[in-house]
């Protein structure tokens, strides 16, 4: 069985992004970890971010709020997972109602295939003056039996696919 | 409980099964054959396969098959491509609101 007909071709099974901004890495991670900055930027173009909480610590909850130009928001939470400051900073990601309670993609007209939660891991380098940031975004398998883990199911995914050969 | 596909494939017998029913249909104690586990526990992990949407059980005469749905497998990717429109659609905000910060310092620092 090819790998093609499992999920994709290889590499489709997490959102990998790598960015060169043209700033220092004290900044893009101020960008990332300070409310104030955040909601500035936060949500795809046109979009607003009216609301925005951070227990920036490990184990600390988020709560976020994006608002398309129609009015419509989409809320996200999650935890901190881990915190190097400038570094590397890690954190679960779900979509939520407005009190913060985790709720599935459904709640907001998407797919039953998106996973409960997701894990973003994002990293922060220096190159020449600019900072090299790689953004890893994947699916987490619910259920209590896969709590606690940080693998994610695009690494079952490749067992899977290895076991369908 | 909730079942998703992804809680689907994270268990390493499920994912055998899955592995077996994409090249052939087989009861419930075919597949059991194949496995050194119990028939009451792939019984489960099938029960588990079916609340995901990915194994589907038809009848055909006195047995009952279960058959893969792979096709669900393939929808896992699709969140997968909307999600990265979304991180590039941030990121590309993100980098404005750095250059637009840094312009406005800089002035700052002229005056």
């Amino acid at each position: 069985m090819a790998k093609s007909n499992m999920a994709g071709e290889q590499g489709k099974q997490e959102v990998l992004i790598t960015r060169l901004f043209d700033a220092p890495r004290a900044l893009v991670w101020q960008a990332w970890t300070d409310p104030k900055h955040f909601m500035l930027w936060w949500g795809p173009k046109e979009y607003t971010c009216p609301f925005c909480e951070m227990d920036l610590r490990v184990g600390g909850k988020y709560l976020n709020c994006m608002r398309s130009p129609e009015g419509k928001e989409y809320w996200g939470t999650g935890v901190f997972r881990e915190i190097i400051p400038m570094e590397r900073l890690v954190f679960t990601d779900s979509f939520a109602d407005e009190q913060g309670n985790v709720v599935a993609a459904t709640y907001y007209g998407m797919g039953p295939d998106f996973p409960l939660e997701m894990l973003v891991t994002i990293t922060f380098e220096d190159q020449e003056g600019r900072t090299k940031m790689t953004l890893r975004h994947i699916g987490l398998p619910a259920g209590p039996d896969t709590e606690g883990t940080h693998q994610g199911w695009s690494e079952s995914f490749d067992k899977l696919a290895e076991s369908l050969k | 409980m909730r079942r998703d596909i992804f809680q689907a494939i994270a268990d390493p017998n499920r994912r055998a099964i899955i592995g077996l029913l994409a090249s052939q249909k087989l009861t419930v104690n075919g597949v059991a054959e194949h496995f050194p586990i119990s028939r009451p526990a792939v019984s489960r992990h099938i029960k588990i396969l079916k609340e995901c949407g990915l194994v589907v059980v038809r009848k055909q005469g006195r047995e009952r098959y279960c058959e893969l749905r792979l096709d669900r497998l393939n929808e896992v990717a699709e969140w997968v491509e909307q999600s990265r429109k979304e991180w590039n659609q941030r990121l590309d905000r993100l980098d404005e609101y750095l250059n637009e910060l840094q312009k406005k310092e800089k002035k700052h620092g002229e005056k």
